[in-house]
């Protein structure tokens, strides 16, 4: 508070630093702002790849985006079921 | 040699697009190049009367398109100022008569009659937004130093890049005094919260609004530091790319010059 009170006093303002600041955090929001149906179809990759290597429960896999200051994480989470085994990848995959 | 076409914009209105595109077109046109400047402001426009031109208005940039007269019937000649034109909005129309094909077309016309094609876009990034992208090789990005602005541009500059149109970026109406007392973001502060180029900055100037209010070029007023930095704008435009960039910050004082020569300063 004294802080603010010398400032006023002394007319050096601080908005400036406050300014970019906010901005900064505003357009890193603004950039990761991913809409639903983005989403959905992430979903959808997401559980295809998955399935090439593990027998996961589809219905209970789990996306988040998480959002701090200074990162936002994309979170999947989802039980597995079973491993795949390594002869029925190959074979899986061309 | 074809004509480079460039779009002035900036997301938010109100932040001087109409001011800079007069200005800057004025300054290309006075060195001599063949400049046309046209509001793509469609339902909404005044590029006319900041130029002073209003009264002379009889086609519109939608008649052109729409193949009702010749691109020349439209181009308004300035009063002042030699190979200078100004195509006008339509003014009882809305933006969605015109597509981006429209205007692509028009583009390879314009690009034949002029060295340089200013098109004043209007504020938002909808349907008049992406017409007037449509056909340019570059654009302007203009914003004020404020966070509203900044933001605004950002998403601008992320359209314009994903259409591969190289944004450069204009600082319009910073205040020195404030800058220095911490009380506005300065021209590098925006620079590196959008990291773009910049072509220029501008200080705010009353004579802006005094050039407005007369409809006469704020280029050719003396003692106009907007004018002057728009005239710089224009040849880092029109071939002198490094003509370094003024910082209204360094401009000293008489203190400040003083106890710099007696060396209390640097």
């Amino acid at each position: 508070m004294l802080d603010g009170l010398l400032r006023r006093y002394f007319g050096k303002g601080e908005s400036r630093s406050v300014a970019k600041k906010r901005l900064r955090l505003a357009l890193i929001y603004d950039k990761v702002e991913v809409s639903e149906d983005l989403l959905r179809v992430l979903q959808g990759d997401i559980v295809d790849v998955i399935s090439r290597y593990f027998e996961i429960d589809k219905e209970s896999l789990k996306l988040d985006i998480e959002r701090s200051d200074d990162l936002s994480a994309l979170i999947v989470s989802t039980p597995i079921l079973r491993a795949k085994r390594m002869e029925k990848l190959t074979s899986d995959v061309p | 040699m074809e004509g480079r076409i460039i779009v002035v914009t900036s997301g938010k209105g109100g932040v001087g697009k109409t001011t800079a595109t007069a200005s800057i077109g004025a300054a290309l046109a006075l060195s001599d190049r063949r400049v046309a400047v046209i509001d793509m402001d469609i339902g909404l426009r005044n590029l006319d009367v900041v130029l002073g031109l209003e009264s002379r208005v009889v086609f519109n940039i939608v008649d052109v398109v729409k193949g009702r007269c010749k691109l020349r019937q439209a181009a308004i000649r300035d009063k002042k100022i030699e190979n200078f034109f100004l195509i006008p909005a339509s003014q009882s129309d809305n933006k969605d008569v015109l597509t981006p094909e429209d205007m692509m077309k028009v583009g390879q016309e314009l690009r034949k009659e002029f060295d340089f094609v200013l098109m004043d876009c209007p504020a938002g990034i909808e349907r008049g937004f992406e017409n007037a992208i449509a056909a340019a090789d570059e654009a302007l990005v203009v914003c004020t130093p404020d966070v509203s602005s900044v933001r605004d541009a950002d998403r601008v500059i992320g359209l314009l890049l994903s259409r591969s149109i190289m944004p450069k970026l204009l600082v319009n109406r910073v205040i020195p005094k404030m800058v220095g007392r911490g009380d506005m973001l300065s021209h590098q502060d925006v620079v590196e919260v959008l990291s773009i180029d910049l072509v220029g900055l501008v200080e705010m100037d009353d004579q802006v609004v005094v050039s407005t209010n007369t409809g006469t070029h704020l280029v050719l007023q003396s003692n106009s530091k907007a004018g002057e930095a728009f005239q710089r704008i224009a040849m880092r435009l029109n071939g002198q790319p490094d003509l370094p960039i003024e910082d209204p910050m360094a401009r000293k004082g008489l203190w400040k010059s003083i106890s710099k020569k007696l060396g209390l300063r640097k």
